[in-house]
């Protein structure tokens, strides 16, 4: 096992970041909220609040799923985590260090132990530099390396994610969605970080090749010890990577359980909806007729509904979800914020029965 | 074993060759036979200008002859003007100036516009509201007029006169600048330099700006020539430095005798004429060749 | 038997690039009969999309042409037909809807106008009736509060009901064949269930026959009945949706359906590496070639199909695989 604080490549950590951590988990967010100012009228500012009470934590080596539709705020979330966009309150601990209060050479130094992997693989790649020099990129930042260097990690990178040592002169407009996707793995590889933030890494890839990407992440996260915080809005992606996962609905985070609980026994109403709107090749013809359905479209996130954020389209809603905001609740396994799972009924019954 | 089952899954036949985004445009800009043409002219021109002088060392204020021998007659090719100077070696040192002169003045155009824009489309917010007040300012002022009061005020010398046209022009660099920026910020390769730790420095200038410059470029072009009209635009007005030649200064200085000798205008007009269109001809050129949507087609 | 609607022959498209030109449909063959629902599935760059342009004669000019090829709407053959005609069916008799209900709709017009508009052009209505029948028609197609909707722009209304509105356009004159190219790609899995659902209802009531595009199996098989796989271009197999899905013939299609984690009923601590289609896709000048396009990602590959462009096995009635293997992979 390559442990990141005894990498080849030195320099990248901070070694004063090692000790005195207690606690387990890689990185720890807790109460993250992120707002953007959406205009203002008559001198009182609006906000859109993007993500709202987020908690979770990452253990090393286990890949946390955020799920969600477009506008549920899990970009915004690792936006926020990664410090690429501002949170308002909140704190999030990388490996001990406290990523929300540095600035300067030591923001600069941890974001090392943490890359990104982007969505689009077009315009993730700046279109002038060669393939080499863009995966070199987040080194060459921290100062200049030497010749051998350079040629040492790029054949070492490019090995690992499975290009050939001959593509590393070309520009990325020569090389197709797959592997330039592979080339953004192996900038986000070059630091030896110790998580990856993958947002939505293979949405924009064909199907064929998503498959080979998803199983180059899964080979790297076992050879690397890798810890991933996984972005996907297709629940068979997520089903396949993630060892737990958060689903989250207009800013907050509905339901949080591992994997075989959220999959085998959902229990928020807006999971049940999720995975049952997953057209599947199991279901055939018709079965869009027999799925729990949601009515209606999110609502707007600037005037959320009182109460319960998914009140507006859930079919099982009563009196007291327009009134109070469930909390998440529940085992370690399983976390859910609904006031209707605490009935005796269930609420794949409660649903079934409408 | 698992790194070489990944090698073999991308086996496919591309290793084309590692062609520079640069030289495809080049190769692009050469299929282009007007921009080619209007190149080799644009060189030619500029030889003349360069060279002409040395082997042409008539000095263009001594008279040489009477005034108003017409094109091609009693030995002068290009005639003589009011006061019978070589309206050959006018052109010829004329050329050198008015070419120097727009290109100063597209400089500093440029070099004023990128910083203005590139600092406020990269930090946006006040930084952003101040630069753009300030570049609107300058926007809204009647450039002609402008520049006619700097020159009134300072003098018409040439780095004056190069100055008062440059003032004037570098809005729409910065605001092509700004628009550019405030796009290729957003994407996602800037959002992976920054989380890989690059400063703002190396942001602005090595990671956005290169990515910005096709239109910069092509814009750049346009405003030499536009500068070249510009200098005979306040020569033709009176307002140029009177010991030095240039092609504004032919025109004005003989814009009396338009009527009796017009090809001391013509000649002048003809050379600006065909120097602007070569430009324009090459920036269009080159606005084609450096635009990835039409490269795509 | 049912006499199709509209029947694709030999239809070949070629693509004018910097580089050549690329047969971008190659001898594609399929029928559509009445009231019919089918699928194309495939990878970008297959030719789905170009399937679809070509049958309402919108491919892009001047780059794309049809080389070769027929294509049979009842008896009229919509290659020769003039422009007029063309206009005249598009829109009328067979209409599509786009992946982007964000760029489909002009902005400056009400949604209202936009769905009046075609009635008028092709119904002769006047102004009032056809504003009627756009209120009726947005209902039908379940957005809410048609009567105020009816006067809203484009931007006021969210991806989904945008969508909606796309498909109220499509049907406005009650098309025979409507053609959906990726209608739910660009929308939440929610609402795509939603579209579906709408889709599907719509079909049954007006008998409208449905080619649907996508890049997802699963799709495929909730909405349609019949589906075609595509790949470089060409048709490599064409079946029922149970046939297909339950029995592969072809290669490509067995990857196809195994690359893609599918949501399992039960989860268990069991997790398989993916099933992945080794390489990618052929570049358009490697189109057209006298042999399988497959032939480079195939574990089963021989030198026959390096040798020549294998024909259409006939697998069952109505199952057909373009793969020399096709009877031994079973």
């Amino acid at each position: 096992m390559n442990h990141p604080n005894s990498n080849a490549d030195g320099a990248l950590v901070d070694p004063a970041a090692t000790d005195a951590v207690t606690d387990t988990a890689l990185l720890q967010v807790q109460n993250l909220e992120v707002r953007f100012q959406v205009g203002s009228r008559f001198g009182v500012k609006k906000y859109l609040q993007a993500v709202d009470q987020v908690s979770f934590s990452i253990q090393r080596g286990e890949t946390l799923g955020l799920v969600g539709e477009s506008g549920s705020g899990k970009t915004t979330t690792a936006l926020a985590v990664a410090r690429l966009v501002s949170a308002a309150a909140g704190s999030v601990t990388l490996d001990g260090d406290d990523l929300l209060n540095c600035s300067g050479d030591q923001l600069r130094a941890l974001r090392h132990k943490m890359q990104f992997i982007f969505q689009d693989p077009y315009s993730s790649l700046n279109p002038r530099l060669r393939a080499e020099q863009v995966v070199l990129e987040p080194l060459t930042n921290l100062g200049k390396l030497s010749a051998s260097t350079q040629l040492e990690t790029i054949d070492r990178l490019f090995a690992a994610v499975g290009l050939r040592p001959e593509q590393k002169r070309l520009f990325p407009h020569q090389f197709s969605g797959g592997q330039r996707q592979r080339i953004g793995i192996a900038r986000a590889l070059a630091t030896n970080p110790e998580l990856i933030i993958c947002d939505e890494p293979v949405s924009a890839l064909d199907v064929a090749v998503q498959s080979q990407i998803l199983n180059l992440l899964r080979r790297l996260q076992s050879e690397r010890n890798l810890t991933y915080l996984f972005i996907s809005h297709d629940l068979g992606v997520v089903q396949h990577m993630c060892d737990r996962v958060a689903v989250m609905y207009m800013g907050r985070i509905v339901e949080f359980a591992d994997r075989k609980s959220l999959f085998n026994t959902p229990q928020h109403p807006y999971t049940h909806a999720l995975l049952s709107a997953v057209p599947s090749i199991n279901k055939r013809r018709g079965a869009a007729n027999t799925r729990i359905k949601i009515p209606g479209d999110p609502p707007d996130p600037v005037n959320l509904p009182s109460g319960c954020r998914f009140v507006s389209r859930c079919p099982i809603a009563i009196d007291r979800c327009r009134q109070e905001e469930p909390v998440l609740a529940g085992s370690a396994q399983q976390q859910v914020a609904c006031h209707r799972v605490a009935e005796p009924v269930p609420i794949r019954q409660l649903l079934a029965d409408g | 074993m698992a790194g070489n089952k990944a090698v073999a899954n991308t086996a496919e036949p591309v290793v084309g060759k590692a062609r520079h985004p640069v030289m495809e445009a080049v190769a692009m800009f050469f299929g282009n036979y007007a921009a080619v043409v209007a190149l080799i002219v644009l060189l030619v021109i500029i030889t003349g200008a360069v060279v002409g002088p040395i082997y042409y060392p008539t000095d263009p204020f001594e008279m040489v002859w009477a005034p108003f021998s017409p094109p091609g007659q009693e030995g002068f090719l290009l005639g003589t003007d009011y006061l019978g100077r070589d309206i050959l070696a006018a052109i010829l040192a004329g050329g050198r100036v008015s070419l120097a002169i727009g290109l100063a003045a597209a400089f500093m155009s440029v070099f004023i516009g990128i910083t203005v824009g590139a600092l406020a489309g990269f930090y946006r917010g006040w930084v952003e509201e101040i630069l753009m007040r300030f570049t609107e300012f300058f926007q809204v002022l009647p450039t002609l007029l402008f520049s006619m009061v700097i020159v009134a005020l300072f003098g018409a010398s040439l780095p004056m006169i190069t100055f008062a046209i440059g003032i004037v022009s570098w809005t729409a660099v910065a605001r092509i600048t700004r628009s550019e920026f405030l796009r290729i910020r957003e994407l996602e390769y800037v959002t992976a330099s920054r989380s890989g730790g690059a400063t703002n420095f190396k942001l602005i200038f090595s990671v956005i700006l290169p990515n910005a410059l096709p239109p910069i470029i092509v814009q750049a072009a346009l405003m030499v020539g536009s500068a070249i009209l510009f200098e005979a635009g306040l020569s033709f007005l009176g307002l140029s430095d009177p010991n030095t030649m240039s092609w504004g200064q032919i025109i004005g200085s003989n814009r009396p005798y338009i009527l009796d000798a017009s090809y001391t205008v013509t000649i002048p007009g003809l050379a600006i004429f065909i120097t602007v269109l070569a430009i324009s001809l090459v920036g269009d050129g080159l606005n084609d060749a450096l635009n990835p949507k039409l490269r795509r087609r | 038997m049912n006499k199709p609607i509209l029947r694709v022959e030999d239809l070949t498209v070629t693509l004018t690039t910097r580089d050549g030109i690329a047969p971008v449909l190659d001898n594609v063959s399929f029928s559509l009969n009445a009231g019919e629902s089918i699928g194309i599935v495939g990878e970008s760059g297959c030719g789905k999309s170009m399937t679809a342009l070509a049958i309402m004669g919108l491919l892009p000019q001047p780059v794309g042409n049809i080389a070769s090829g027929r294509i049979w709407f009842g008896d009229e053959d919509m290659v020769a037909v003039s422009d007029a005609r063309m206009r005249e069916i598009r829109g009328n008799d067979i209409s599509m809807i786009f992946q982007e209900p964000m760029t489909s709709l002009n902005p400056v017009y009400t949604i209202g106008e936009q769905i009046a508009e075609v009635l008028r052009r092709h119904q002769n209505m006047n102004r009032r009736q056809a504003m009627v029948r756009a209120t009726e028609l947005l209902d039908a197609v379940r957005v809410p509060d048609p009567a105020r909707r009816v006067r809203d722009y484009p931007h006021q209304l969210s991806g989904g009901q945008r969508q909606r509105v796309m498909i109220a356009i499509a049907l406005a004159c009650e098309p025979r064949v409507l053609i959906a190219d990726e209608p739910t790609t660009a929308l939440d899995v929610t609402v795509q269930a939603q579209i579906f659902e709408l889709l599907s209802d719509l079909q049954s009531n007006t008998g409208t026959a449905v080619i649907m595009i996508t890049h997802d199996m699963g799709a495929i098989a909730e909405m349609s009945e019949r589906m075609i796989v595509m790949y470089a271009g060409r048709k490599v197999e064409e079946g029922t949706v149970d046939d297909v899905l339950d029995n592969p013939r072809h290669p490509y299609t067995r990857g196809l359906i195994a690359c893609v984690p599918h949501i399992q009923e039960v989860v268990t601590d069991q997790r398989q590496p993916l099933v992945e289609i080794e390489g990618i896709v052929p570049s358009l000048s490697e189109f057209g070639q006298n042999a399988c396009l497959f032939a480079s990602r195939c574990r089963h590959v021989t030198d026959q199909c390096l040798a020549a462009r294998p024909p259409e096995a006939q697998v069952s009635l109505q199952h057909h695989a373009a793969c020399w293997h096709a009877e031994k992979l079973s």
